[in-house]
């Protein structure tokens, strides 16, 4: 007999996790599809491991499980990325999916907590105000989101007390705060935990950006800074971007939202559970169920009236696609991914690089977003310049150093000795605009253990990727000249990654079924009941981390769905409409 | 090899150790028996060449030893043996190639060549990785090159990193349970903290593996 639920969520992560506390706490039956393991605290109790985590990708599915293909344009042919380890142990810089498993992404991210600005929201009439219409890119699909920053401040709110972040608003209600971001979008309150220990490595750079009349600011994480619900703060172990918590201080929603989903016991989570299909009403318009094969390869359909893809951005396409629902061919268009712009300095003084977390450390936002500066190369929007002090280990500084320098022999050897622990590090995450030629869709070759078609990602970075690299250079080497740096050495506007954890757009949100996938709430056009929720939804990309976007969405889906179900009646609404 | 400390069967394994001061435990570790006096893989003739080889990548010095000394050849060896097992073939071949460039450099093999013809022919080796990523022979070296940096500097466990060789010549206290606020100011000097590794991590949570 066929499993009936009230709602199926496939991918226990960042936005499913969360959407599965929601769900169950109002009430509803939810079954947790996850197809990577259900993690305890055992799991990672020693984590403290470059090899296994960083080098060997141990929580990230591997190129064998979850194949990606990646072309420039085309007219070439797709291959298998390298990531996770490669194929043949290469050494391309490994560039993964997020971690799988409960928690998925969250498990293994930086923490890094920002909100989007007012401006990211409605960044095609930004551009069109300041630069002229014609200035827009040509032939991009660039728009402004369907929702404003006011329509999601509620629900970022909700993340910052309900996950727990770490930092100081620089605006709270329009008054700008003392030691906070003062280009903040307002706040209604502060963060509820104080900033994370400071990283060795970051005074240089504050003490520089404020002497170059910038605005230096300590980053909100999504990492305790004192004990809070129960979790203690962080021991500044140095092992955390790229790897698991051992002492649950990173909110990851494998410590958040899963635990609090299951003690309602209303969430039946399946690990080790891969979905294969979506099943539709024959007429298309309804989502029934799933099928999914569990650890021992045996396949099983189980059936709910809704259906959430939390999945990340790329397989939720992936499954989308491979179920033939693609109605108005926009399912996997306008590809957008961060270019990270890696700037890596020698500074005098010594930074102890493998102290604390990589992002214990401060940013400037004088040049993000609309802020921009007028400049010579195009650049049409800007990104914060974050400061990076912790999370170093010796294999990755390796890849880290200095291009100039011979990569073998004693060279090789003096260089770590004399260097390591002075580096410091900066990125930007400059934009990326959405086009027609930057898509996914199903590799026609190449096919998963299940035999079904890997992803297949086409995708170059354009003229005003390579510029904004290499004006956010140009800034970046001037506070690397103000810190007093040795030596210092930058990415390539084209850099030979293609993917990250951070690429967005795929399943656009928007009012106008024509031309998205989803509405603002995640539910298809196109199918009643089926979700796919994430950063998939977004409508452009600015420089921003994605992830406290994704969670504000998964809070502002999991309420219209119970609204529209009629379950949200069973938990008092929180107050505000979304247009 | 160390695979005998703490692997087997309880009883017998547990004989076999000695008392160890907990704070010395990563030494117990490794320098039980640094040789490779096993190998999992590599028929010895192999592993002569590339452990010539990486010996060069990272080389040792007076008082610094390098990545032979480390065990590097042990930690690639263990690999190809499970986790890196698909690269088999690659390092078999690339090990022919090897001793190709060896024989038309001079006589016999890699291993017995003098060292600045070694460094000639790596010199030739990370040219070609460097210029054509499709030439098998530079994709080899790129492979040796990223095995030896991972098994000199990744943690002991692996089999590399003898005596922490890597994680002492460049200051990297290893696997930490947490920095204090004191450790955390800038000009602290980090060579003070006790180093430490996965095995003494678990060492300190007590029986739990």
């Amino acid at each position: 007999m066929t499993q009936q639920f009230d709602a199926i969520i496939v991918g226990l992560g960042s936005a499913g996790g969360i959407m599965a506390e929601q769900l169950t706490k109002a009430g509803l039956r939810v079954l947790g599809l996850e197809k990577g393991p259900e993690y305890t605290d055992d799991d990672f109790a020693v984590k403290q491991d470059e090899l296994r985590y960083y080098q060997r990708g141990a929580i990230v599915a591997g190129v064998s499980v979850d194949p990606v293909t990646w072309r420039p344009d085309d007219r070439a042919t797709a291959r298998v990325l390298p990531w996770s380890a490669g194929v043949l142990g290469t050494d391309e810089p490994l560039y993964g999916l997020p971690s799988i498993g409960t928690g998925g992404g969250t498990l293994h991210w930086g923490c890094a907590a920002y909100r989007f600005r007012e401006a990211d929201f409605r960044m095609r009439s930004a551009i069109a105000e300041r630069f002229g219409e014609g200035a827009l890119p040509e032939g991009s699909t660039l728009a402004d989101w369907p929702i404003g920053y006011g329509d999601l401040e509620p629900y970022y709110e909700r993340v910052e007390q309900e996950q727990g972040i770490s930092g100081r608003a620089g605006n709270i209600g329009g008054v700008l705060q003392e030691g906070g971001n003062p280009f903040d979008p307002p706040h209604a309150r502060d963060y509820p935990m104080p900033p994370v220990a400071q990283g060795p490595g970051d005074p240089p750079f504050v003490r520089a950006t404020q002497r170059l009349g910038l605005h230096p600011f300590r980053q909100p994480l999504a990492l305790n800074s004192t004990e809070y619900r129960g979790r203690p703060a962080c021991v500044n172990c140095g092992f955390c971007h790229g790897y698991p918590c051992h002492v649950r201080a990173k909110s990851t929603t494998q410590v958040t939202s899963v635990p609090a989903a299951k003690a309602t016991g209303n969430l039946d989570l399946r690990p080790h559970s891969r979905v294969l299909r979506i099943h539709r009403t024959a007429d298309g318009t309804q989502v029934r169920g799933v099928t999914y094969v569990d650890g021992s390869g045996r396949a099983h359909r189980v059936e709910a009236p809704i259906v959430i893809l939390t999945a990340y951005a790329l397989e939720n396409v992936r499954l989308l696609l491979v179920s033939g629902i693609n109605g108005n061919g926009q399912v996997g268009h306008h590809f957008m991914t961060h270019n990270f712009g890696w700037f890596t300095s020698i500074l005098p003084e010594a930074t102890n690089p493998f102290m604390g977390t990589f992002n214990a450390s401060s940013a400037v936002d004088d040049y993000t977003s609309e802020l921009v500066p007028d400049n010579d190369l195009g650049v049409l929007w800007g990104s914060p310049i974050i400061s990076v002090t912790g999370d170093l280990q010796p294999i990755e500084a390796y890849h880290n150093m200095d291009p100039r320098v011979r990569r073998w022999g004693l060279d090789l050897k003096h260089w770590m000795r004399d260097n390591y622990r002075h580096m410091h590090r900066m990125y930007s995450q400059t934009t990326n605009f959405p086009y027609p030629r930057h898509y996914c869709d199903l590799d026609p070759t190449v096919k998963d253990r299940w035999g079904q078609p890997a992803l297949r990602i086409t995708h170059d970075w354009e003229d005003h990727d390579a510029n904004s690299v290499t004006l956010f250079g140009r800034y970046k080497e001037r506070i690397a000249h103000e810190m007093g740096a040795r030596a210092y050495w930058m990415d390539s506007p084209r850099p030979p990654y293609h993917l990250s954890t951070h690429d967005v757009g795929v399943h656009r949100m928007g009012e106008d079924p024509a031309t998205s996938v989803t509405d603002v709430h995640g539910e298809l056009h196109e199918c009643r009941g089926l979700y796919a929720v994430g950063g998939g939804q977004f409508v452009s990309y600015g420089g921003y981390n994605p992830n406290q976007t994704v969670q504000a969405l998964a809070y502002l889906s999991a309420e219209e769905l119970l609204r529209r179900t009629g379950a949200g009646a069973l938990r008092p609404a929180t107050a505000g409409t979304v247009a | 090899m160390a695979a005998s400390v703490g692997r087997g069967p309880p009883g017998s394994a547990t004989a076999r150790i000695p008392e160890i001061d907990p704070s010395e435990a990563h030494r117990a570790m490794t320098t039980d028996n640094p040789h490779t006096d096993v190998l999992l893989f590599f028929n010895p003739a192999e592993a002569r060449e590339l452990d010539a080889l990486v010996d060069r990548i990272i080389p040792g010095e007076p008082g610094s030893p390098g990545a032979s000394e480390a065990g590097v050849l042990r930690y690639i060896d263990q690999g190809l043996a499970g986790f890196l097992r698909d690269l088999q073939t690659t390092y078999r071949r690339g090990l022919l190639e090897l001793g190709e460039l060896a024989r038309r450099s001079g006589r016999g093999r890699f291993a017995d060549l003098d060292i600045p013809t070694r460094e000639r022919i790596v010199a030739d080796l990370d040219r070609i990785g460097r210029e054509d990523p499709d030439d098998f022979t530079g994709q080899f070296f790129r492979i040796v090159r990223e095995h030896t940096v991972q098994g000199f500097f990744g943690d002991p466990a692996y089999g590399g990193n003898t005596d922490l060789a890597g994680w002492r010549l460049v200051g990297f206290p290893g696997a930490q349970w947490s920095y204090t606020p004191d450790q955390m100011q800038p000009g602290f000097d980090a060579s003070r903290i006790p180093m430490f590794t996965v095995s003494d991590l678990y060492r300190r949570l007590g029986d739990h593996r």
